[in-house]
């Protein structure tokens, strides 16, 4: 036999010099799509909130900050598959682990149509073709296109794009800021056509508007933090190198909470409480006739911000997604065609064309049965982001669970910080699930079963997640066979010290 | 000095594996198979699980391309390298001196080839040694 030296790879190195500060807070950044996330969310959480959007926006950081920490913690311990189902199948049983990983996997999927969605509107209305954009027809048609269009390039892997997109992800935040500035200046100056009112310090208390809709603001307001736990992530990966990419991690941090409450302070203050209240059924294009009245001529800039950070988070979606997938079948989770690779590209191309396949199929249907789908999606989606987060937080707790009485800060970052993370996204989770259950508080106001179209949405997926589970218990016995672990302690002390 | 061969299990690499043989057996050389097993796309938290999926496929395929060699009589080593496919290619063919790379091709038209990263177009620009590009059969 030949000598082998296939395993001589170090295993370990990701090419840790690859990464420099520039890409690290550009994928930190590029995880979350701010552009996107706010156009998407602003209107909502406005309409729920009103003036108190801006403290809305920055509590729901406060749970995301504590399971980034089990995400941390969980991805030192376990880098070889690194996502939530293979951390919760080691520390919680296959079970759990499954349906963390399905929630995973459906997040992913069920938002590709709305982010496509997102940049065909809002890339119509940036090229001024306004009419295209209020077509039903064209912009599903478009919207399918697009998916087929990006699907494709995941499949072939191109690595064009890498510089375009550090570009675009920039300017994207740097387009936000631009729009802020202008809102603001303009209601100091008077010169606005609405009933503006001055910012004030009291728009930061996210108790202002009272607990229901606070419940039901803070449950969106996680969607708009939703990835950013890739940027903690990263620094991990790349620790050892330099510091740039750690600092890269806590800067593309702030960038986010600036951006974020200073669009909530520019769009509560340059509209006023009336307009913003007589809009609230106009939730999807708020930010684009926003923009349309703070930028004048010019609202073309956030317009494309929008749609190019849509358009760039497709594709970083269905990466994962699909990779998702490729890791859940490489151990016998899913079926073992989801694992095959493209000798061509090296790409898991079944699974991504069945991500593909599944979104579209989504987006139709959810398109066709109700009025305001997207939302309802949307909505339906943060149910299934909270539920996966607070499993990794519990998980992060149980699998280092011989390790909390070490240290203060084991304690209070492994432990107690991602158990209180994951108590107060269940308890938005239930009283999310308890407020949906009226379906009057959906975005569509219609009654699928009595119940709220999210909540149904919800229920759906969970319940087909649980079907094929159990399918697959009988077909493929082999991964329900793995147990339970804790974490290595040589790695908890190894690395500790 | 040694012959470098770019393999995988595509179609394309089949007859570029029986190309390299005999150049290997007509030199009496070394035949080094290698396999670049870096993902396309971004890294992520997924990155691994997709960055191990390839490096077993092409452990997997570059066993039957020793076996190959093997049978003819060429000693054979196999490389398994954490980069793009071109990149593994050239810091292989640094590393053991090689005297030619073989790699198979699509045969497929220019712009495709351009749009989708052709390796074959990729070395003939960055290869400091002679390519030699084996067009699949017809």
């Amino acid at each position: 036999m030949a000598e082998d030296r296939a395993g001589s790879a170090p295993p370990a190195s990701l090419k840790p010099d690859a990464i420099g500060f520039v890409d690290a807070l550009v994928i930190g950044l590029n995880a979350t799509s701010p552009a996107y996330s706010v156009a998407a969310v602003i209107g909502p959480i406005v309409a729920l909130v009103g003036i108190y959007a801006p403290g809305v926006l920055f509590a729901s950081f406060v749970p995301m900050l504590f399971i980034a920490s089990a995400f941390y913690y969980l991805n030192k311990a376990d880098q070889d598959c690194g996502t939530t189902f293979s951390w919760v199948t080691r520390a919680m049983g296959p079970w759990a682990g499954w349906l963390g990983g399905w929630a995973i996997a459906m997040t992913g999927v069920l938002v590709v149509g709305s982010l496509a969605d997102i940049a065909v509107s809002f890339g119509l209305l940036a090229v001024g073709l306004d009419s295209w954009a209020e077509n039903t027809f064209v912009r599903q048609l478009l919207t399918v296109l697009l998916i087929v269009v990006m699907t494709g390039l995941c499949v072939i892997g191109t690595e064009l794009s890498a510089k375009v997109q550090n570009v675009l992800i920039l300017a994207q935040v740097a387009f936000l800021l631009v729009f802020v500035i202008v809102a603001l200046y303009r209601v100091y100056a008077g010169t606005t056509s609405f009933d503006s009112v001055r910012p004030s310090a009291e728009w930061l208390n996210p108790f202002g508007a009272g607990g229901a809709a606070l419940t039901s603001g803070l449950l969106l307001g996680v969607f708009i933090y939703w990835g950013w736990e890739s940027a903690v992530n990263l620094t991990e990966e790349v620790e050892d190198s330099a510091s740039a990419p750690g600092k890269a991690g806590v800067w593309s941090t702030v960038i986010l909470l600036v951006t974020y409450l200073s669009v909530g302070f520019a769009v509560v203050a340059f509209a006023g409480t009336a307009y913003l209240a007589e809009n609230a059924g106009e939730e999807e294009f708020i930010f684009a006739l926003l923009a349309r009245e703070v930028m004048g001529g010019w609202d073309w800039i956030v317009l494309l911000a929008v749609a190019t950070s849509a358009l760039a988070s497709t594709q970083t979606t269905i990466i994962p997604a699909s990779r998702t997938a490729l890791s859940m079948a490489r151990r016998r989770a899913l079926p073992a065609h989801f694992a095959r690779i493209s000798p061509r590209f090296r790409t898991p191309d079944v699974s991504t064309w069945w991500v593909a396949a599944i979104a579209i199929a989504w987006y139709l249907v959810v398109s066709q049965i109700s009025e305001n789908a997207l939302f309802d999606s949307l909505t339906a989606l943060s149910l299934l982001i909270a539920f996966y987060y607070a499993l990794t937080g519990v998980a992060c707790a149980v699998y280092y669970r011989r390790h909390l009485t070490e240290s203060m800060r084991n304690f209070l970052l492994i432990g107690l910080g991602p158990v209180v993370g994951a108590g107060l996204l269940t308890w938005l989770l239930v009283r999310s699930v308890m407020d949906m259950s009226d379906p009057a508080n959906s975005y569509s106001g219609t009654s699928w079963f009595g119940l709220g179209p999210p909540l149904v949405i919800g229920i759906c997926i969970s319940l087909m997640g649980v079907v094929i589970m159990v399918v697959l218990r009988f077909r493929t016995p082999s991964f329900w066979h793995e147990r339970r672990g804790v974490v290595d302690p040589g790695l908890v002390h190894g690395k500790e010290s | 000095m040694s012959v470098v061969l770019g393999y995988d299990e595509s179609p394309g690499a089949a007859r570029a594996l029986r190309v390299a043989i005999d150049v290997a057996a007509a030199f009496d050389e070394r035949l080094v198979l290698v396999y670049g097993a870096a993902p396309p796309g971004p890294t992520g938290e997924e990155y691994r699980a997709h960055y191990e999926a390839i490096a077993q496929a092409g452990r997997a395929g570059l066993e039957h391309g020793v076996a190959s060699a093997e049978a003819a009589g060429v000693s054979a080593t196999v490389e398994v390298i954490d980069l793009s496919p071109a990149q593994a290619l050239i810091e292989a063919a640094s590393r053991y001196g090689a005297r030619v790379i073989v790699v198979g091709s699509w045969g497929e038209s220019p712009i495709r080839g351009a749009l989708l990263g052709s390796t074959p177009h990729k070395l003939l620009h960055l290869s400091t040694v002679p390519v030699l590009c084996v067009p699949t059969e017809a």
